[in-house]
């Protein structure tokens, strides 16, 4: 056991008087975190800004500009009055998002029975305004026409035709049958941060499986593994003790990671424990890949181009670099093949407020793809020291 | 003729390094799949929706959700784990069709639908409205039926045959849509990857392929050179020609399987030319710097990523620059990743020209300039010293 952990330390001696290890652990998850924080800081919200044009004048383009200026929707648009050819002209330049604009003869057309359009000018970087802007319009006309089948099928029923304006306006304060509420979701909503700064942590410790494949190979060029060999060590200490500084290491990058972009940059990570099985098991599922990319190589250079491949395949599938929530269906199947993708899929829903135990299945996961890893590089790399 | 040698014997060990070519060649087009695939810009609002036991009303709520242009809607057995998709994000919003909802409103009363998103979700914003118009316009009949009933008398149900039939005899109102500008976004999709790819890769292999310099120094090898009849100038030349033929390579494969593979149109051809033209030799000028500057060849492969990641999110080629912060867009045109993304904007979303990115060109010509200068300087110091 004290041999184990002589190695380990040694180890981690060299591992942190090499600057790239200190640069790739430590400093660039957290210059990364930084700039994405630094670049998203509070961009979070979609507001826009619509014209309201008017060129109807009539009594349903005054109740259409009512319905813009509802408090549900103070929070969401901003509404200018202007008219068609300087909205147009705007929202042609992107200073405005979109425009809602009431044709001549709106009202006229709809209390004649006959159609009618409304426009919306929508700005071509803002689909979203323009699809708030245009569901907006589409609510609105389907309360108008909601109204007129009420007045009609009420006529129709035999309801008295004495005074039909009387009757729509009955039918206009009618409560709807069915209502849209919002419910309360729960838990909290994730940021950006939230999900990039664990994604760029776990990236860079994809690393140490280079450099400690790497180190392993300078160590058997140079004699070291050969003179271990020789003296009363089994060779199982020898491994173990290399597995070990790799676990120290990752795990104090990954730690040192969570507890600056908490403090630093408002990530979350969530309860300290369950946040710390998912460290474990990823850092875990790293010694495993770096067993297994040593047993299957042959020299340094093969290990280490071996491991650039593996890090940057794992990172691209797994979601480090991309929001794979919003990906489509196949893609968010593919990261869940990986350890990362469920080390990320944990801290998701652990910084969105589900449970600690929410922790337990990507856990385990990380942990079965461990242990395959694990049995893999057994399997391919048995007598590794005394090759 | 001696820069050529030089040249092909470089380009020859890059052939062999396997590693290499799985950054040159993969993984570029592994990025431009999974980037392209994840922000398709897809106009429908991804939805769950739980049906918790409404009747007839509430499947026929539920069908018209479907039915939607702007919603793409998937079922959800339980109300958790649809809860569950919203957190994530992989759904933009979720909608909770209730229990009872048949009864309630043939009794004439009034139903709530549930909406669940994250408040700050942009998409879950838009898809909101969206539900919300198809839910009112489901409504309508019904209310219609119910109105009948307070005003005529009987029952909802024994009305809605004629709200139906009204509903039919209505006289279309609907939205007209036109888009208009000029974006100052790239496309989304593949077009979106490949083009952030290219500027990112191009610079990323060749600020790593500095290692090769790295390495000849340290093994000695320009030494051995100049002990032949071959000048510094010469090996200089040769080394510089090397980088600006592997970023042409990489700048060139980006291209062909945008083009091929993904259907991207890369614009004006003079000016895409004249771009890659240009971007290859800012990123052969960072790749030789890189080469004079760092000590170990392990250095150049753990820092060229890191860098190139960290200039390529300053310039705006992991996320656009016009929703970033004033201050951030200055910092990102003080790289030169900054020009290269606004132009490809320029040639890619406005179908700019030559002229229109001119100046854009002049100024990245300006960093190869600097970057080259001051890595053939450092270089020929090297040799000479």
């Amino acid at each position: 056991m004290r041999a184990v952990l002589l190695i380990a330390a040694k180890d981690l001696r060299q591992r942190f008087r090499d600057r790239s290890a200190i640069i790739v652990g430590f400093a660039a998850p957290l210059l990364i975190s930084f700039l994405m924080s630094a670049a998203f800081g509070g961009a979070e919200d979609l507001h826009a800004t619509i014209a309201f044009v008017d060129e109807d004048g009539g009594e349903l383009g005054s109740a259409l500009e009512e319905v813009l200026s509802i408090p549900e929707l103070e929070e969401v648009l901003t509404v200018e009055t202007r008219d068609r050819a300087d909205a147009a002209a705007r929202v042609d330049d992107g200073d405005l998002d979109a425009a809602l604009v009431v044709p001549a003869g709106f009202t006229t057309a709809v209390i004649a029975g006959e159609g009618a359009e409304l426009e919306v000018l929508a700005g071509v970087d803002a689909p979203l305004s323009a699809a708030i802007t245009r569901a907006v319009a589409e609510g609105f006309l389907t309360q108008v026409r909601a109204n007129r089948v009420a007045v009609a099928t009420a006529i129709d029923a035999g309801a008295p035709v004495t005074d039909i304006a009387a009757l729509a306006e009955r039918a206009a304060a009618t409560a709807p049958a069915t209502a849209l509420e919002d419910q309360p979701l729960g838990g909290r909503e994730l940021d950006l941060i939230s999900y990039y700064a664990p994604g760029m942590a776990i990236f860079f410790l994809l690393y140490a499986i280079g450099f400690t494949a790497k180190s392993y190979f300078t160590e058997q060029r140079e004699g070291t593994l050969d003179r271990m060999a020789a003296a009363p060590l089994r060779p199982s200490a020898i491994l173990a003790g290399k597995a070990l500084s790799v676990l120290v290491y990752g795990t104090t990058s990954l730690t040192t990671v969570a507890v600056v972009t908490s403090l630093a940059f408002g990530a979350e990570w969530g309860p300290a424990g369950a946040v710390a099985a998912i460290v474990l098991a990823m850092v875990l599922a790293v010694v495993a890949l770096t067993a297994l990319v040593i047993a299957v190589s042959r020299t340094e250079r093969q290990a280490d181009g071996l491991a650039s491949i593996v890090t940057f395949t794992l990172a691209l599938l797994g979601g480090n670099f991309v929001f794979v929530a919003t990906a489509p269906e196949a893609m968010r199947r593919a990261a869940l093949l990986t350890p990362n993708g469920w080390a990320l899929r944990g801290f998701t829903d652990l910084a969105t407020g589900s449970a600690a135990s929410s922790a337990v299945v990507p856990v385990l996961s990380i942990l079965v793809f461990a242990a395959i890893t694990a049995a893999a590089a057994a399997v391919t790399g048995r007598g590794l020291v005394t090759r | 003729m001696i820069a050529l040698v030089i040249a092909g014997a470089t380009i020859r060990r890059t052939r062999r390094d396997r590693t290499g070519l799985f950054f040159m060649i993969v993984l570029p087009v592994l990025i431009i799949v999974v980037i392209g695939s994840t922000v398709q810009g897809g106009d429908r609002f991804p939805i769950g929706v739980v049906d918790q036991g409404s009747g007839e009303f509430g499947a026929a709520l539920v069908e018209d959700l479907e039915g939607s242009d702007s919603l793409d809607v998937r079922r959800f057995d339980d109300l958790e784990a649809l809860k569950l998709a919203v957190r994530r994000s992989e759904l933009a919003a979720g909608v909770v069709v209730p229990r009872g909802l048949d009864e309630q409103v043939r009794a004439g009363g009034s139903v709530a639908v549930g909406f669940l998103t994250q408040p700050s979700n942009t998409a879950g914003l838009a898809a909101r409205e969206a539900v919300e118009s198809i839910v009112a316009d489901h409504s309508a009949l019904l209310t219609a039926a119910s109105f009948a009933a307070d005003e005529a008398g009987g029952t909802v149900t024994d009305h809605l045959d004629q709200a139906q039939a009204a509903t039919a005899g209505v006289a279309p109102l609907t939205v007209d849509t036109t888009v208009s500008g000029e974006s100052r976004f790239l496309p989304l999709g593949f077009t979106y990857s490949a083009a952030t790819v290219l500027v990112l890769f191009v610079f990323i292999n060749a600020v790593a392929g500095g290692g090769v310099i790295v390495e000849n120094r340290r093994l000695g090898l320009y030494e051995r050179m100049l002990a032949a009849p071959v000048t510094p100038r010469a090996i200089v030349a040769g080394e510089t020609f090397t980088y600006v033929l592997i970023a042409l390579l990489q700048s060139l494969l980006v291209v062909a399987v945008g083009g091929l593979l993904f259907e991207v149109d890369w614009g004006d051809p003079l000016a895409a030319m004249a771009l890659v033209l240009i971007w290859s030799a800012v990123g052969a000028s960072a790749g030789l710097l890189a080469g004079t500057v760092l000590r170990t060849a392990e250095q150049a492969g753990a820092i060229g990523p890191i860098v190139g990641i960290a200039l390529g999110m300053l310039g705006g080629c992991m996320w656009p620059l016009e929703i970033v912060p004033p201050v951030m867009q200055t910092i990102g045109h003080l790289v030169p990743h900054g020009w290269a993304v606004d132009s490809w904007i320029e040639l890619l979303s406005r179908d700019g020209t030559i002229g229109d990115i001119a100046g854009r060109l002049v100024v990245l010509g300006g960093f190869a300039a600097v970057l080259g200068s001051l890595a053939t300087f450092r270089l020929r110091r090297q040799l000479t010293a």
